[in-house]
């Protein structure tokens, strides 16, 4: 009965988060020409998705966990330690989307790819950052509404950044490459 | 967020590796855009499945109704029943994908069955290798008394990443599609 139980309860949830991946398969499949034209582009896109999901999730589990030690509420969300993580947290992408392009250009010449280092590095860093900042003010947004109805942000951040966060994050990733392509 | 930096360098290197093996396969790639819809839609299901699996074991670990042995019965009921959502998750997923594809003339010659096959045989060898390494790293970090909620998640993730896509060019090749 239990087995049953587990199917019933996170079937759904899992086929929903994988429809939100197809979302954001079908913004990588738009983006075929881009992908043609920019070389590197497509060795960049599994890294900002993993970097973009280990600092939201961290960012939602961290805010669940001040609301729970009574850190913050739906009255006083706006103060220090809120300010601390969010600066925190994209710092941490600044850093993060930096290396990426550094480890994508360095790893491509050894496997013949030439691939414009300014252009991967900008790329990286224009979606990763605009990505962090977007994901950061949903993820507020998702925790003060669970506050208000008095639901615990620890079962609600975790999936919705699951299901969005992939999706806002390609959608990034396509605006900020064709912007680097056109602008360079 | 000073202790994630180097964690998070080495999950984002495993993942260039992921990015270099898309690249060499490019060509593929682009001539089969229904399969790069998919390498989004794999990589997240086997990521949710196998964290979702690491987290019950970690909290069975936690209260004590799961042992640390490999041939607990309440480990393999777990293992059976990711497996089965995720066979479920995968059908009903490719079968969303083909249409999407269909949708913007994208199908180019596969046939519906084809890719069924191809997607399904993709996520079960994904799930069964994720939902090892799940219950081993659940085992591990419990067993050097580090908490399993922290680790599972991270490393569950990056290693599917990579296998995901390793799995899916493996039954490309071997149903001959592409390359």
């Amino acid at each position: 009965m239990y087995a049953k139980e587990m199917v019933k309860q996170s079937l759904p949830l899992i086929i929903f988060c994988g429809l939100g991946a197809i979302v954001a398969g079908s913004t990588l499949g738009v983006m075929s020409d881009l992908i043609r034209e920019i070389p590197g582009l497509i060795v960049i896109i599994p890294a900002i998705i993993a970097m973009r999901g280990n600092i939201s999730t961290a960012f939602g589990s961290r805010l669940g966990s001040a609301y729970h030690l009574g850190v913050i509420d739906a009255d006083n969300l706006w103060n220090k330690e809120l300010m601390q993580n969010i600066i925190g947290s994209l710092v941490l992408s600044f850093l993060v989307s930096i290396i990426i392009g550094i480890l994508a250009y360095i790893t491509s010449l050894f496997l013949r790819v030439a691939p414009n280092p300014i252009k991967i590095i900008l790329i990286v860093l224009i979606a990763g950052i605009i990505s962090g900042l977007i994901l950061t003010i949903l993820t507020i947004g998702i925790v003060y509404l669970a506050f208000k109805r008095g639901y615990d942000p620890d079962n609600i951040t975790g999936p919705a950044l699951a299901t969005f966060g992939d999706i806002v994050t390609m959608i990034c990733i396509f605006g900020s490459a064709f912007l680097v392509e056109v602008m360079i | 967020m000073k202790f994630s930096l180097p964690l998070l360098t080495l999950t984002i290197l495993i993942e260039v590796f992921a990015g270099q093996i898309l690249q060499g396969k490019q060509e593929s790639l682009l001539l089969f855009p229904m399969f790069l819809i998919s390498i989004p839609v794999i990589n997240s299901v086997g990521g949710n499945i196998g964290s979702v699996l690491g987290a019950r074991i970690a909290s069975g670990l936690h209260v004590g109704y799961i042992s640390l042995n490999l041939s607990d019965k309440e480990i393999h009921d777990n293992f059976f029943i990711s497996l089965l959502i995720g066979f479920i998750t995968y059908l009903i997923l490719a079968i969303v994908i083909y249409f999407v594809a269909l949708l913007g003339n994208l199908t180019e010659d596969i046939a519906l069955i084809e890719f069924i096959a191809i997607f399904v045989l993709t996520g079960v060898l994904l799930i069964s290798t994720v939902a090892i390494v799940s219950v081993f790293t659940a085992f591990l970090s419990f067993k050097k008394g580090l908490d399993p909620d922290d680790m599972v998640a991270p490393i569950v993730t990056t290693f599917g990443d990579i296998m995901g896509i390793l799995f899916l060019f493996l039954l490309f090749g071997l149903f001959g599609v592409g390359i």
